[in-house]
């Protein structure tokens, strides 16, 4: 056995052989790798060319530490190391004495501990000697030294609890067990955490003068306890506390709410060598507020498990001033304090109005745990109903006096205690009574525990009317006894009352951090959710208890109630163990560790007697003799490649070794292939495909499926022919036009869609809008025709523009204008300055593009891109369509053969217009680039 | 790993006469330039082109006086009134030495050879007794075989070769009449003076040469790379390189330079030089050489560059 480490050798005698290496050494830096025998005639010639500095005699020092690395592998094989060696050799002088930990920590590998215990328990059945076991978690000890069946069974019956464990105790009970016997062994598997009374029980066990101490588990011990989870401003804080603190290691955390379900995770990372850090968890407030219980990945210990009640929760508190807020001087304002003191630990809310009746109701809708509320005198009747309702339903009220409500009339529903009207002032001018300091805080109140403020006085106050029972209302009260802070429950809320202001005016209380504890505590006792099920308080009975695998179990066994009535929460011990307490309707968590608590490894005392220390897991002896073997022959295959690789053997044979390296990856790569054949290939063909593939490698003209039949068919004989007309004119070649069904069909694929209006269509579904509306959007440009010669689009009145203002309605459309003079719509392909159809006079709006600084220096204009929507009256497609024989289907109106001549030109110009955009707009500058080349 | 480069065994001489006939019988018969051996008057079988002392009839000539009456062609002068002489063409054997270097170091082959060197530079030097023997040129190898005039003078050649010792040397051309022709065959790797002190006094004399030099491929490429230990075949002597690709460019500039330098030695002598490795067909240098012992200028422009 190696100090310190669990290691050991075989035959330690052979690592003198570790000696021999610098010889080795030596010898390997003599001997040069054997060389290529080779005859050679022209050895003259050779010997002219070749510099004796250049013929290494050595080889390279990374191969000779090679081979003597081999070497040390195989010397260290043979002194056979293993590690974790069994120890054998209890003591036979007494009975042997097991303390087995069976805390919380010990659950994890609670298997191997009791493996451990029971190979103890095997050689003192070979010594046949009696064995005395406790088990320092469990409530009762039964430490007589009994047979190794017995013990045996004893550590079969043995589970590990969800609990710290009591060393003292169950030492107490070995030593009562042993009376007078003197133990032979004593064998301590321990979790490694240390206790309060860890030191003192070691130190009784060492008065025991056992003749060997042996123990097991106090080295590599490894436990994570989650101590603390904060519901903070932004996200749910949680500390945490690990046992070894060397590396750095990152650990899962997981949310879940009360059915068990994840919802939110997070992680906590220890630095190396801390050992204590602090994670979050980043989730909204709701969600956080849904958290039941926090776990930490791939660790199942009672310790490591953090099980979260209603004052967890976040408070959502309403905030109410009588004042209007004055942003300029906030610090006289009442809310500003509130503000500051609870924002950290709650959601506030503000009344978005001063109006009451109108606010009240809205912050009340926002379901709040607290409402807050300075210096409110009167409320409207109704809103002091709702109010008092919501208290009842649970809610917390806390109330600032202050000048309007000392000036009220006394209104007992929404205070604690009647007061008087007007407020008392202390150390004023007229008063002889000095400004007056806090007492000592009750000690059942709420307040019971925080250290009593020596700073804080108050020049001001309002006055409880003298009751029976204002003693037990009172939560705080200043040095002469008049109350500070009354409360009194009033169904299942509260009214906190807070007889100074919210602001500095009456006290210093407002700026000082106890005012941040006293409400924050305050809030803390409100309920979460106003109307909730009842808050534990009193003496709750277990309801769900953690086991020491973590899981939430029905309670059982002999957990006692918990005892809520001192004000604070018990620790968690073996009368409570940690779990849920209460019901279904409310229950207060306890966890086995508080916020604060850290672990620490185990102290142990210097003993009489030696000491054997070990790692459990005793049976884990690993022969290290394969592996260094293996290890060895490794090294010897590399050690010949390597000389192959020095000696040419690749290159010899023109395989170079990047070559050689290439052919390998190939290999790799045909293998990889072959063995996930087809994955490369997605599934992604979808119906229509084809059509799309079809339609993609022409361009073509769209026009909307109305669903009139006359409209589509002129729209289809219009688009085909001025198709026509563009393919015998200009270098664009068109296919036939396509009707589309804006509804279902790919618009993305059209440049241009004409849109007759129709009479008889019906109006386009809001999907199909919002069609149009994407395809505008990413570039696609309408032609809308109403075919009614309207002159105005926003006055016209014929059922087709009425059509298109239903229609435009929904559409997202830019301002738009008649086709100024210099738009590059009349200048796209042929020179034009009106866009006839059939009617010759109707305009084209088009979308309106800014005005320039210097329209004379352009002589044409265009916006970034191409107008998505073109307006028209003309009827185009009529004057463009020709029936079968080529003849037009509609006269011109008026009848002019030219003006057909110039609707077809118009189409040209707007489809040119459509596919070339800007482009057409920027040749106008072609002649003074030119010049600028000096061509 | 094996090595790039092995020592083969000696060639079978009979076996590397089969080759040669093969890779003779791919060029045409050689006929030996013989500018400058006009008095050679020893009778052989190959026609000058030219009227001389021979067997073969050449023309017929109008007797001129003085010349003895015993030339007259009466057969030819009974048809006219004229006499005739018969002209007789001349025909002269020519003696071409040919020698193989067979030292160790020939013995060398890589694995991007096709055959060793020895192999090569038998082959070639039997292809050439083939072809010259079959122009009716006298064959001689120094030290082996005392010039002969055979249509067999191959097959004799490889006969002699089989049973002299292996001819490690340079061979000693002192003996070599000043009008012969002398064709070396080697790697020529010893100093560079070695060569030149045994051609230089022959070349003075008048001794007309050919060096074929034989190269195996990875003796001029040098493809060695990694740590190899380089042994000279002949002296045993041996050289490590820590890692050899680095100086593969040097190698390969020396190696030209040195052959550069070899060439130019013979060259100036008026000797020709030709480079053969054994990575190429061996006819490749059969023609170059056949070419160059035919004094075709052509061939030998392309072939001694």
């Amino acid at each position: 056995m190696m100090a310190g480490l669990p290691f050991a050798f075989g035959a330690p005698a052979i690592l003198f052989g570790l000696l021999a290496l610098p010889v080795i050494w030596w010898l390997l830096r003599l001997t040069p790798p054997r060389p290529q025998a080779e005859p050679f005639a022209p050895l003259a010639i050779l010997a002219r060319v070749l510099k004796p500095e250049e013929t290494p005699s050595r080889s390279p020092w990374w191969l000779t530490a090679l081979r003597l690395l081999i070497a040390a592998l195989v010397i260290l094989a043979l002194a056979e190391p293993v590690l974790n060696p069994r120890d054998r050799g209890l003591s036979s002088d007494g009975p042997l004495a097991l303390v087995i930990d069976n805390g919380w920590a010990s659950a994890p590998d609670w298997d191997a501990r009791v493996e451990a215990a029971g190979m103890l328990i095997n050689e003192a059945e070979d010594l046949d000697i009696p064995v005395a076991i406790v088990f320092t978690a469990n409530r009762r000890h039964d430490a007589t030294p009994a047979t190794f069946e017995q013990a045996r069974d004893q550590l079969r019956a043995a589970r590990p609890q969800p609990l710290r464990p009591e060393r003292n105790a169950a030492v107490t009970a070995l030593v009562a067990a042993l009376g007078q016997t003197r133990p032979g062994t004593i064998a301590y598997v321990t979790d490694g955490i240390e206790t309060a009374d860890a030191a003192d029980a070691l130190n009784r066990l060492s008065a025991l003068e056992a003749s060997a101490i042996r123990i097991i588990g106090a080295t590599e011990a490894k436990a994570l306890a989650l101590t603390g989870a904060d519901n903070g401003a932004e996200a749910l804080d949680i500390t945490a506390s690990r046992l070894d603190t060397a590396p750095a290691e990152s650990f899962g955390l997981t949310a879940s709410d009360s059915k068990g379900r994840e919802i939110a995770a997070g992680e906590i990372r220890f630095e190396a060598g801390a050992a204590e850090a602090t994670g979050t968890i980043s989730a909204p407030f709701e969600i956080r507020n849904d958290i039941a219980r926090l776990d930490v990945t791939g660790i199942d210990t009672a310790g490591s498990v953090r099980l979260l009640d209603d004052s967890f929760r976040r408070r959502r508190v309403a905030l109410i001033s009588g004042e209007a807020a004055d942003i300029a001087q906030p610090l006289l304002s009442p809310l500003y304090y509130i503000n500051r003191a609870l924002s950290p630990y709650a959601d506030l809310i503000e009344a978005d109005s001063d109006e009451m009746s109108a606010s009240i109701p809205k912050l009340l809708a926002q379901s709040p745990a607290v409402i807050v509320m300075s210096d409110i005198g009167t409320l409207p009747d109704d809103v002091s109903t709702s109010l008092s309702e919501w208290v009842d339903r649970g809610g917390t009220l806390i109330r600032f006096a202050g000048p309007r409500l000392a000036a009220a009339p006394a209104d007992s529903r929404l205070l604690p205690v009647l007061l008087r009207k007007g407020e008392r002032e202390l150390g004023g001018a007229l008063s002889w009574i000095e400004p007056q300091p806090l007492a000592d805080y009750p000690a059942t109140g709420p307040f019971a525990g925080l250290p009593t403020p020596r700073d804080i006085t108050v020049r001001r106050q309002v006055l409880a009317e003298p009751t029976s029972d204002l003693a037990a209302r009172t939560w705080a009260s200043l040095a002469d006894g008049t109350p500070l802070v009354t409360a009194t429950d009033r169904g299942a809320g509260r009214i906190v009352l807070f007889h100074v202001t919210a602001e500095a005016s009456w006290s210093n209380l407002p700026i000082s951090g106890h005012f941040v504890d006293m409400l924050r505590r305050v809030v803390q006792l409100s309920r979460a959710v106003a109307g909730g099920g009842e808050a534990g308080s009193g003496i709750l009975p277990p309801w769900r208890l953690l086991d020491a695998n973590a899981a939430l179990l029905p309670a059982s066994g002999d957990a006692r109630p918990l005892d809520l009535t001192g004000g604070k929460v018990p620790a968690a011990g073996p009368d409570n163990p940690p779990g849920l307490y209460g019901g279904e309707d409310g229950f207060v968590a306890l966890n086995l560790f508080n916020s604060g608590e850290t672990l620490a490894p185990i102290a142990i005392p210097e003993f009489e007697v030696p000491v054997t220390r070990s790692a459990i897991a005793s049976d884990s002896a690993v022969d290290f003799r394969p592996w260094l073997f293996a290890a060895a022959l490794i090294a010897l295959l590399a050690d010949t490649l390597i000389v192959l690789v020095l000696n040419g053997a690749f290159r010899r044979r023109g395989l170079r070794p990047s070559s050689a390296t290439a052919m390998v990856l190939i290999a790799g790569l045909s293998l990889s292939v072959f063995a996930a054949p087809g994955t490369g290939h997605a599934q992604d063909a979808q119906p229509g495909d084809a059509d799309l593939l079809e339609s993609l490698d022409r361009t073509r003209l769209a026009y909307v499926i109305t669903g009139d039949e006359e409209t589509d068919n002129i729209s289809r004989l219009g688009l085909d022919s001025l198709s026509r007309y563009l393919f015998s004119r200009t270098a664009l070649e068109p296919g036939t036009a396509v009707g589309v069904d804006i509804e279902t069909d790919q618009l993305a694929l059209y440049p241009l869609i004409y849109w007759p209006m129709s009479e008889d269509a019906d109006m386009p579904s809001p999907g199909a809008i919002s069609r149009i509306d994407a395809y505008m959007k990413s570039g696609g440009t309408v032609l809308f025709d109403t075919r009614d010669r309207i002159v105005d689009l926003g006055g016209g009145s014929s059922i087709l523009t009425l059509r298109l203002q239903q229609i435009l309605a929904s559409l997202d459309i830019p301002p738009l204008e008649p086709v100024p003079a210099d738009h590059v719509l009349t200048k796209s392909f042929f020179l034009l300055d009106t866009f006839p159809g059939r009617y010759s006079d109707g305009p084209l709006w088009v979308e309106a593009i800014p005005e320039t600084d210097n329209p004379a220096e352009r002589p044409a204009r265009t916006g970034d891109g191409v107008s998505s929507i073109l307006i028209t009256g003309n009827d185009m497609a009529a004057a463009w369509a020709v029936d079968e024989q080529g003849f037009p289907m509609f006269a011109t109106v008026p009848p002019d053969p030219w003006q057909r001549e110039y609707a077809f030109r118009a189409g040209v110009n707007i489809v040119m217009y459509m596919l070339t955009g800007n482009y057409k707009a920027d040749q106008v500058h072609i002649p003074a680039l030119l010049e600028r080349l000096g061509q | 790993m094996a090595p790039i480069g092995q020592l083969t065994r000696p060639t079978e001489r009979l076996d590397v006469l089969a080759r040669a006939r093969q890779r003779a019988a791919l060029l045409p018969d050689c006929l030996a330039e013989a500018r400058r051996v006009a008095n050679t008057v020893i009778a052989g079988w190959h026609g000058r082109r030219k009227r001389g002392i021979g067997e073969t009839f050449w023309q017929f000539r109008p007797y001129v006086d003085g010349e003895s009456l015993s030339r007259i062609d009466w057969r030819r002068s009974a048809r006219d009134d004229n006499l005739y002489v018969r002209d007789r063409e001349w025909e002269a054997a020519h003696t071409i030495w040919l020698w193989a270097d067979q030292s160790p170091s020939m013995l060398y082959k890589s694995d991007v050879a096709i055959v060793s060197k020895e192999s090569r530079a038998l082959v070639l030097m039997l292809a050439l007794a083939e072809i010259l023997s079959r122009s009716g040129e006298r064959i001689g190898c120094p030290g082996v075989m005392e010039p002969v005039a055979s249509r067999n003078a191959a097959e004799r050649l490889a006969l002699a070769l089989a049973h002299a010792p292996i001819q490690t040397t340079l061979p000693d051309l002192g003996r070599i009449g000043r009008m012969s022709d002398v064709v070396l065959i080697g790697d020529f790797l010893d100093a560079d003076e070695t060569l030149e002190s045994c051609i230089g006094p022959a070349a003075r004399r008048g001794v007309r040469g050919h060096v074929i030099e034989v190269a195996d491929p990875a003796e001029e490429t040098f493809p060695y790379s990694g740590r190899t230990e380089f042994r000279d075949p002949e002296t045993g002597q041996k050289l490590v390189a820590g890692r050899a690709e680095t100086i593969a460019a040097d190698y390969r500039k020396e190696w030209i330079a040195r052959r550069e330098s070899l060439a130019q030695g013979v060259r100036k002598m008026g000797w020709s030089f030709l480079a053969h490795r054994t990575d190429r067909l061996a006819s490749e240098a059969l023609a170059a050489a056949h070419g160059h012992l035919s004094g075709i200028p052509a061939a030998k422009k392309a072939a001694f560059s």
